[in-house]
């Protein structure tokens, strides 16, 4: 009988996220993935349908596991600067030290694997960034506001100066690396604009 | 649930377009003996994939070779 090994599961997913990376949906292939991990691409097939499901799952299991990272020592009914603070912290974290995630998560954004993929990702996580949400306007702490708008103030800064970091530079070219003093400084004036008091 | 990882079977084969996997399979759809079986149309090998209890690689390369294609067991 075949028997998994966790090692080699773990070495596929990382090379197959960077593959996905670096040569995009439509040059990736089971094939290649089998060849560049060294094993055969029989082995790969037993555990994969196909290349659709291949990438699906693997990318169902890369969301799950930012959501998880995400929501380390988050409780929604923190405050909301306090509640917001360890979202900056814990997204940083992990965009910090996953790499690859940004990146494979603005390809599927623009790919045809973007409703297979989204559909079934956490509900609980949907479910607790909404209790935040709700909560802190509850208590009178921001307005209500479409989901796009409050995206937009709360994350896309943070996700910015990310991207400036992992360029190497902002922008018309001038040479940037995130620092603790600009990420809390930005978050800062992202609290300032979204709190009524 | 049926599909256990010793109950699956890989080939290669040539079933390479959607016209050919859908010449293959009315024959695989028909066969009692198969569980579930699909062909990754984007790999070079043009995987057949076969989830079947009682069949053996012998069975399935005939059965496909029967339909006109080649078929040669990948080994897992």
């Amino acid at each position: 009988m075949r028997i998994r090994n966790v090692d080699k599961e773990q070495l596929v997913k990382q090379t197959a996220i960077q593959m996905l990376v670096a040569d995009g949906f439509e040059g990736f292939s089971v094939n290649k993935l089998a060849r560049a991990c060294n094993i055969s691409v029989g082995t790969l097939y037993i555990y994969y349908k196909d290349k659709d499901d291949l990438i699906t799952r693997i990318a169902i299991e890369q969301g799950e596991a930012m959501h998880e990272a995400t929501l380390k020592n988050f409780d929604p009914e923190m405050h909301f600067a306090e509640g917001l603070k360890v979202q900056w912290q814990n997204r940083y974290n992990y965009m910090m030290t996953e790499p690859y995630a940004m990146l494979l998560f603005e390809q599927l954004r623009s790919s045809t694997y973007h409703e297979k993929v989204i559909g079934p990702m956490s509900m609980h996580f949907k479910e607790v960034m909404g209790r935040f949400v709700n909560n802190a306007v509850n208590r009178g702490e921001i307005n209500q506001m479409p989901l796009e708008v409050y995206w937009s103030l709360a994350f896309a800064p943070l996700y910015s100066l990310i991207r400036f970091h992992k360029e190497g530079m902002s922008l018309a070219a001038k040479p940037f690396g995130m620092t603790d003093e600009i990420l809390w400084q930005t978050f800062g004036l992202v609290v300032k604009a979204l709190k009524i008091n | 649930m049926y599909n256990e990882i010793k109950n699956i079977l890989i080939f290669k084969t040539d079933i390479a377009t959607a016209e050919a996997r859908h010449c293959a399979g009315k024959i695989l759809d028909a066969h009692m003996l198969i569980h579930h079986w699909n062909v990754d149309l984007d790999d070079e090998d043009c995987v057949l994939r076969i989830v079947s209890a009682e069949l053996t690689p012998q069975d399935v390369i005939s059965t496909i070779n029967n339909c006109g294609f080649f078929c040669e067991e990948l080994a897992g």
